[in-house]
């Protein structure tokens, strides 16, 4: 539980918490940065596939083939304990607890529902069904806690003909519309390759959601169940795309890195060394006008054609062509500085070392340094977004490993005595790694 | 009941970012005034246009954001209008706003103004913070995806780095500062305590949205760098698939996803038992082999066909939607993805309805979008204005 004094949003809300992947454990990540005590339920007998790790076996001759937002355990060598250091995941195990228990056999199903006792929401988004086959329906958590917040996060709703769909984020994005419109303009959906935004969106909508329901929990003591679809959240990132195909019947096409909101330029042009590229819009006919100074009137670009946005979209090719002549010998950096003081909405497209050594993100306290664990060097952390000025809000406790809290869960809040907690470590229930069979299967 | 009753919020934010956030807040029940400047949000100068006609009260991307909430046309540079916004602050929960630190400055719209008036908390939202090197540069949702997100891995390798759809990067922001928000008004109602909360769009990107933290920590680890991919397409199968009239994507890597996956061709196109072969399957010939199989196999059905299919095996696959498919599907539309909304002067139209179902305290549009200024006679009524004095003020232009 959080310090007093803290000021934290959630001090005194537990969470039992059984999400995994992304997008529930996103939602949970930013309950715990609000001070909830959040509790993994974890079980060496069960891989989770995208939660803890690519694989519980992966070694160092299998991480360097896998992109490192997965596979960049450090120095490439995930040790014995791949779970505990894969950079996919373990950002969204700060600020939570992690204890483990077999939540499949009858005893462990009891010491689940002992723990639900003293929670105040549940949440989940584990394969539909699961829960309930595994005796967690939601009447039986309701026996235990009748004013339970309960979050499930499925795909595609929990009911409806799609509910047996089955996906990642990728799959979300596909269904969403997203993936359709982020392709090149010239090239068919074939040519996408994923990204996982609908993953975090819905994370975000989970968290919200159970904001929401906590506040009406605060002020009548009604606990509800809240099913947030994927899907559905996600939708909400493409309204453009969706209201004018609703009102007007028109289909969106993808504009590549074009603007849907009138911007011309809007694009990413090519600037010195290898693969750096710079991203240029013009919010205005003003910054049009700003950047024509900028690139000292030439010809091409004092067109009075030009002046409104209408007539530069109408040689928006040869604008980008000018404009990639003009950036293909100069540096992004610079350029960036420079044309941003020149009033000019521009920034350099920052790879995964840009971010890590840029000044600003540094000194407005992006990162968090945690120390050296047995799975990790000093590493910095990506910190919470947000900046309260008052309540605690930051990394409190690093991310947790795989039974770090079984501790604290089975001696301080199930009240076991010793003879019990050893009989359990025997039972397999307590453990801090995955069962060699899982391990070598899963 | 609604999960926000009894919050008020007075919404000095503008264009996308922060009207999602409100919006968010809003639809829960809050009430949402809208502090519009005169001549309205810039974003209603933004499409699509219900009919496909321009118009300050048309915008689709304007409605969409503003839902349920009041709008108050106050010109911050007048006295009259400062003295409005004074009067409103000990009435309300929350401040949310988005304006550059230097303009938030020069309106006066600070933390400390605020706190002489209400313990309510505020929350900002920057394009980059009060910090520097960054603090006045301005952003737009190609910029913000660049500089912040992961856009350098999105695309092919051979051409340059994409930005996603419309303005995603910039509500997928806002989602985050509307977790801020409500992370405020609990801290607000539980501690009894005010504060300043700052959320910056560069850095809600940078280190929480999609798989950017990841990339930054795996580059850290590794020293490797996230980059664009040579194609879509990796291990046995998986990736883009064309249908007879549209197309899939598919993750079919890893035992239990490759077995789902060959478990929709019911013909014994995988029957060999090479397919279970993991030796095999690694081979470089694997993957032009199966492609010889799936290829016909999906250019023979249709996307609808192919994901009936998906679904019955637990393959993880979806179908690549449009914006007008996503419309027209009837599951979609029976779950409830959609509602109407009865505008003030439109009338009814379609709009995109809940992002989550709360059993008890249920998400509701209660209203269209407000037309400029619809509600500013009504919330000055409200705060103990006489007809006289809002006469007064709009003479003045201070309101509108």
């Amino acid at each position: 539980m959080s310090a007093p004094g803290s000021f934290l949003p959630l001090e005194g809300i537990r969470i039992c918490d059984f999400t995994a992947v992304w997008a529930g454990q996103t939602a949970s990540m930013y309950l715990a940065d609000f001070g909830a005590e959040c509790i993994k339920v974890e079980n060496q007998f069960v891989w989770n596939p995208m939660t803890r790790a690519s694989s519980p076996r992966i070694n160092a001759a299998m991480a360097k083939f896998i992109p490192p937002w997965m596979g960049g355990h450090p120095n490439d060598d995930p040790g014995p304990r791949p779970w505990n250091n894969c950079p996919a995941f373990i950002h969204v195990m700060r600020n939570k607890k992690s204890f483990t228990v077999d939540s499949r056999r009858s005893e462990g199903l009891a010491i689940v529902k002992a723990l639900i006792r003293q929670c105040d929401v549940v949440a989940e988004n584990i394969a539909l069904g699961t829960l309930d086959k595994i005796g967690l329906s939601d009447d039986a958590i309701r026996a235990e806690r009748p004013d339970a917040v309960i979050l499930h996060m499925p795909a595609y709703g929990r009911s409806g003909e799609y509910r047996e769909g089955r996906g990642y984020g990728s799959h979300i994005d596909s269904a969403a519309g997203a993936t359709y419109l982020r392709g090149y303009r010239d090239s068919s959906p074939l040519a996408n390759t994923s990204i996982l935004a609908g993953d975090y969106f819905a994370g975000m909508h989970g968290a919200i959601a159970l904001l929401a329901a906590l506040r009406h929990r605060r002020r009548t003591g009604e606990g509800q169940i809240i099913e947030m679809a994927q899907l559905e959240a996600s939708s909400q990132m493409f309204p453009q795309s969706l209201l004018d195909a609703a009102w007007n019947g028109r289909t969106h096409q993808s504009l590549g890195n074009r603007s849907g909101e009138g911007f011309v330029p809007n694009g990413v042009f090519p600037t010195t060394g290898s693969d750096r590229w710079i991203a240029i819009s013009c919010r205005s006919d003003a910054e049009w006008q700003n950047l024509v100074s900028f690139l000292d009137r030439p010809g091409w670009a004092t067109n009075p054609l030009l002046d409104t946005a209408a007539g530069r979209a109408e040689h928006e090719d040869e604008i980008e062509q000018r404009l990639q002549e003009f950036t293909a010998n100069r540096d992004g950096y610079e350029l960036f500085h420079a044309l941003q003081a020149a009033g000019v909405t521009a920034g350099p497209v920052m790879d995964a070392r840009d971010a890590a050594n840029d000044p600003h993100l540094a000194e407005s306290g992006a990162w968090t340094r945690l120390p050296a664990t047995e799975d990790y060097p000093e590493t910095d952390f990506g910190s919470p977004a947000f900046h309260f000025s008052k309540s605690d809000v930051r990394i409190r406790q690093a991310p947790c490993a795989l039974g770090q809290h079984n501790d604290y869960v089975y001696r301080e809040l199930l009240g076991f005595s010793e003879e019990e907690v050893a009989r359990l470590v025997a039972e397999g229930h307590i453990a801090t790694s995955y069962a060699p069979e899982v391990i070598a299967t899963a | 009941m609604d999960a926000l009753e009894g919050v008020t919020v007075l919404d000095f934010t503008a264009h996308v970012a922060g009207p999602y956030a409100t919006k968010i807040l809003a639809d829960l029940g809050a009430r949402v005034i809208k502090i519009e400047k005169p001549g309205g949000d810039c974003v209603r100068a933004s499409g699509p246009w219900l009919g496909d006609e321009p118009g300050l009260e048309r915008s689709g991307t304007y409605q969409f954001l503003n839902t349920s909430k009041e709008s108050l046309v106050v010109d911050l540079k007048t006295p009259g209008g400062q003295q409005v916004i004074d009067d409103l602050l000990p009435s309300v929960k929350l401040v949310v706003e988005s304006y550059p630190p230097d303009v938030a400055e020069r309106l006066n719209l600070t933390y400390e103004r605020v706190a002489f008036r209400t313990k309510a908390p505020m929350v900002s939202l920057t394009n980059f913070g009060r910090s520097w090197p960054y603090r006045d540069y301005t952003l737009t949702d190609l910029v913000l995806y660049a500089m912040g997100g992961e856009m350098f891995s999105h695309g092919i390798a051979s051409r340059e780095p994409l930005k996603m759809g419309g303005t995603a990067a910039l509500l997928q922001s806002g989602a985050m500062t509307a977790i801020g928000a409500l992370g405020a008004i609990h801290a607000y109602e539980l501690h009894d305590i005010g504060q300043h909360v700052e959320v910056s769009l560069f850095e809600t990107q940078a280190a929480n949205v999609d798989r950017r933290s990841s990339a930054i920590l795996g580059y850290r680890w590794s020293g490797r760098i996230h980059s664009r991919p040579v194609s879509n397409s990796a291990g046995v199968a998986g990736g883009v698939y064309p249908t007879a009239d549209g197309h899939v994507e598919v993750t079919a890597s890893g035992g239990p996803y490759w077995k789902r996956f060959t478990a929709m061709f019911t013909e014994g196109e995988f029957d060999d038992p090479k397919w279970t072969d993991l030796a095999f399957l690694a081979s470089p010939g694997a993957r032009e082999e199966a492609d010889g199989i799936i290829y016909p196999w999906m250019l023979s059905h249709t996307m609808a066909e192919v994901w009936t299919e998906a679904r019955r095996t637990h393959a993880m696959l979806a179908p690549i939607l449009t914006g007008t498919d996503i419309v027209n599907d009837p599951v979609f539309r029976d779950r409830g993805l959609w509602t109407e909304v009865d505008h003030a002067t439109l009338g009814k139209f379609p709009m995109l309805s809940r992002p989550y179902k709360l059993e008890k305290t249920p998400w509701r549009i209660r209203h269209a979008a407000p037309v400029l200024g619809e509600h500013t006679n009504a919330i000055l009524a409200g705060i103990g204005y006489d007809d006289a004095r809002i006469r007064e003020l709009r003479e003045q232009g201070a309101v509108a």
